[in-house]
């Protein structure tokens, strides 16, 4: 680890540019209730659905009502955390990478890592957090038998694993815009894969279900910690999960700095 | 006979005003608190068949404003305008086919495609008899000399390359009347020079009135016989270019060169111009004598600075 | 007006082909929603004893499957382009063209559909090897199809574009646009196939545009459905393109003034 005054720097760093990126944000204040009418419209939508699904059938795939929901609320939260922290930054590293507008990153004392993945925030997507925790916490309170402070604990650090791998993967895939010109498209087609991760992931056939669990870990932010809070969870999976994504952030980081290493090699 | 006729035409924008601090934004939701914004204040001219006029003024001076007036974009506010007899006003199918509006440094052509398509399109779109259409379209890339530069996408020219391939799609239905807005900005020396020579070289073939709007004085040097000074929103001149410079510069600079190879130069009035060149012709041994008017860019600062002074 | 559609329409398809990878993993990411669906509902049909409200899992696979044929067929103009469009100055471009904007649009994306369905085709057949759908169209279903796609296309296209036109007027459309799209989500047929609806449910979607956009063009081809209905369709989709094109007669004129009047 590095030494205690640099460490505290990057904290500080980190700090400074997220104050910085809210205010920037909290000028669009209408912005914001308008998001918020839309994150309560997208999830009305998803409830809706719940609901047609429901009315056929009394559970899926082995999950009942509270259950379900209780997926709809994390997949809306962890939508929602990705869309304000993750997503930008890692898109704007792929159009910097194509524009040549990274060199800062080579001369900046501090970690080029960390700068690249706090300067953008979207604050205003964070009522897709608010909106799912709403969510979640109602699917708690209607489940039988209620979840126990074990459940919330692997619940939170499942979901800080969670959605800590996710930010490696994405951060792997703009990595590889230092290679491929294309990754933009990329991009796109996870988008549309994380929809996936509405419904618990085991309810997929076989091979879809590796692909997801392991290319793309949509089942570790969003069906492991629902299955953790909602107590379906054994506690031996919690630790192989954590340690997937220490795995995952080791890795993501090589694939950065190597690719950062031919950045500054190629660029002229 | 007149093609462009101008009166009192005035053009004014609600634009938003918004204080700073929370209050202020929650009864912005409210209420929206605008002012007025003058961008074109009673402009009057009128311009004939085959002139090449050159709108000049500062940036925000009201030019661009005029110039959507006059193809359409804009709706005035007052007064009114007509072109080829016609109001552009209702954007009438008629005017739209014999004008033309080419915006510097916008695109109007396929980006992904070579300019050769996107003059099919053109034709198609003009609904062009093909004959006339191809014997105009290789006149037009052979004069502004693209013809290797037709088949490659628009997305691999440069700037200049850009400019000079919208100027050829502009101009294949043969439009009447040319509107150029900044049709030269950001480009290199060499490539303004060419497409100010293009024009030149399209009005006197084609008879086409050209009405050019340009920071850059050189393009108007080049182009324009008659200039049109817009200021404020304000018509502050209407006339030749060179009576421009008489009416607004006070001195002249003299320069005499002596037999015994030594340079003097004064400034005059100009009033005290012949007096002062006779006094330097008595008092020196004068071998050659050349009298300026100051640099036009010094005349139209001058003109600027005036208007601003001005009431 | 027939060689200008030519003409856009094979720019579009060159310009398209262009980009076949882009589109390819576009296809191919937006297949993750109907194929969700479709898990959704086999579980659920083969939990209820092999089907639900009569439909089986090769049934749901047959609609989502042609889901994706409908649903490529039905992109359009985003009304959030017109931003954009606006600000770029391609609007002023396109007024000064003595031809209606929208035929630029209407025959861009008809064309890139020509690209669109080619691509299609291969992603189609390992979808139908790995979900096995029950598909037995009769020829007059087939024929129907073919004219309901474009129908659908025609109605949203035309539709879409009025929306956008709210642009001019204000740029906080982000909120009206995302209702739009869900309720087109819940009432078109999107999400899951209208019959497991109820009746009232079902004559509801009949007062809005939606469903002759998704549900209508997908069943024509999967059924079941009656001749009578393939024709009531078809008489519905040809009702509302005449009304989408109404809305727009209204719209455009009135957005092109505030333009004129504001400068975008």
């Amino acid at each position: 680890m590095a030494a205690d005054p640099r460490r505290a720097g990057r904290i500080r760093l980190t700090g400074t540019f997220l104050r910085i990126g809210v205010m920037n944000e909290m000028q669009y204040r209408i912005n914001f209730f308008l998001q918020l009418v839309q994150s309560l419209l997208t999830v009305g939508t998803g409830l809706i659905i719940l609901a047609v699904v429901f009315s056929k059938t009394d559970d899926l795939g082995g999950w009942s009502r509270p259950q379900l929901l209780a997926v709809m609320g994390v997949f809306t939260l962890v939508g929602g955390v990705i869309r304000t922290f993750i997503q930008p930054n890692m898109q704007r590293v792929v159009n910097d990478v194509r524009e040549g507008k990274l060199d800062f990153a080579l001369t900046k004392p501090a970690d080029a890592q960390l700068l690249v993945s706090v300067r953008d925030v979207r604050f205003w997507q964070l009522t897709d957090v608010l909106v799912g925790l709403v969510v979640l916490i109602v699917a708690l309170v209607q489940l039988t038998p209620s979840s126990n402070w074990q459940d919330l604990v692997a619940f939170v650090a499942l979901l800080l694993s969670g959605l800590i791998s996710i930010y490696c993967f994405w951060l792997m895939l703009a990595s590889a815009s230092f290679w491929l010109v294309r990754i933009n498209e990329v991009q796109e087609l996870f988008d549309g894969l994380f929809r996936a991760g509405q419904y618990p992931v085991g309810i997929y056939p076989g091979w879809l279900r590796y692909g997801l669990t392991f290319i793309i870990p949509l089942a570790f932010a969003i069906t492991v910690p629902s299955e953790a809070v909602t107590g379906r969870l054994a506690w031996q999976s919690v630790v192989v999960m954590i340690g997937f994504t220490i795995v995952l952030l080791v890795v993501s980081r090589w694939c950065w700095k190597r690719g950062l290493r031919r950045y500054g090699g190629a660029s002229s | 006979m007149a093609i462009i006729e101008v009166e009192d035409l005035s053009k004014t924008f609600k634009v938003p005003v918004r204080e700073q601090g929370l209050r202020a934004s929650v009864r912005s939701l409210v209420h929206r608190e605008t002012k007025e914004v003058t961008a074109v204040d009673a402009v009057s001219f009128t311009i004939d068949a085959g002139e090449v006029v050159g709108f000049l003024g500062p940036n925000g001076a009201g030019k661009t404003t005029t110039l959507k007036m006059l193809s359409g974009l804009l709706h005035p506010t007052g007064g009114r305008c007509r072109v080829l007899g016609l109001e552009p006003k209702g954007r009438p199918a008629e005017l739209l086919r014999q004008i033309t509006l080419v915006m510097g440094n916008r695109n109007q052509l396929q980006w992904d495609l070579p300019a050769l398509d996107s003059f099919e399109l053109n034709r198609a779109i003009y609904r062009l008899p093909r004959t006339e259409f191809v014997a105009l379209r290789d006149e037009l890339i052979a004069l502004l000399d693209i013809g290797d530069l037709v088949t490659q996408p628009i997305r691999n020219l440069s700037l200049g390359e850009r400019m000079k391939m919208e100027i050829a799609g502009a101009l294949l239905h043969r439009p009447q009347v040319l509107f150029l807005d900044e049709p030269t900005i950001g480009l290199d020396i060499t490539m303004q020079r060419r497409i100010r020579t293009f024009v030149a070289d399209y009005n006197a073939r084609y008879g086409a009135s050209v009405i050019l709007t340009s920071h850059y004085m050189a393009d108007v040097q080049a182009l324009c016989k008659r200039v049109i000074v817009i200021h404020h929103g304000r018509l502050v001149f209407d006339g030749d270019l060179t009576a421009l410079s008489e009416r607004f510069t006070t001195q002249r600079t003299i320069t005499a060169r002596l037999a015994n190879g030594e340079e003097i130069t004064i400034r005059a009035l100009r009033a005290d111009t012949a007096s002062a060149t006779t006094r330097l012709l008595a008092d020196h041994d004068v071998v050659d004598l050349t009298i300026e008017d100051p640099p036009i860019d010094d005349v139209i600062e001058q003109v600027f600075a005036d208007a601003h002074d001005t009431p | 007006m027939i060689p200008l559609y030519a003409a856009h329409m094979r720019q579009a398809v060159l310009t398209q082909f262009q980009y076949r990878a882009a589109n390819y993993f576009y296809m191919i990411g937006m297949i993750a929603e109907p194929v969700v669906y479709l898990v959704v509902w086999s579980t659920i049909a083969r939990a209820q004893g092999g089907s639900v409200d009569g439909l089986t899992p090769g049934d749901f696979a047959a609609y989502y499957i042609v889901w994706t044929l409908v649903r490529n067929m039905n992109i359009v103009l985003t009304p959030f382009a017109w931003e954009e469009r606006i600000k770029d100055g391609m609007l002023a471009g396109q007024l000064m063209k003595p031809v209606h904007p929208i035929h630029e649009d209407l025959a861009g994306f008809m064309g890139w559909k020509i690209v669109v369905l080619l691509l299609w085709i291969p992603i189609a057949a390992v979808l139908v090897v790995l979900f096995r759908p029950t598909l037995n169209p009769t020829l007059l279903q087939g024929v129907v199809f073919s004219f309901a796609i474009w129908g659908a296309y025609l109605i949203r296209a035309i539709m879409q574009w009025s929306l956008g036109l709210i642009t001019f007027w204000t740029t906080r459309v982000a909120a009206v646009f995302e209702a739009y799209y869900l309720s087109e989500m819940l009432l078109s047929g999107r999400v899951f196939p209208l019959v497991l609806m109820p009746k009232w449910f079902q004559t509801l979607t009949w007062y809005f545009p939606f469903r002759w956009s998704f549900s209508f063009p997908i069943v024509a081809l999967t059924g079941p459905i009656k001749n009578r209905d393939l024709f009531i369709g078809l008489g519905m989709q040809v009702a509302w393109t005449l009304v989408s094109i109404g809305i727009l007669y209204l719209v455009w004129p009135r957005a092109v003034r505030r333009f004129s009047s504001v400068g975008g």
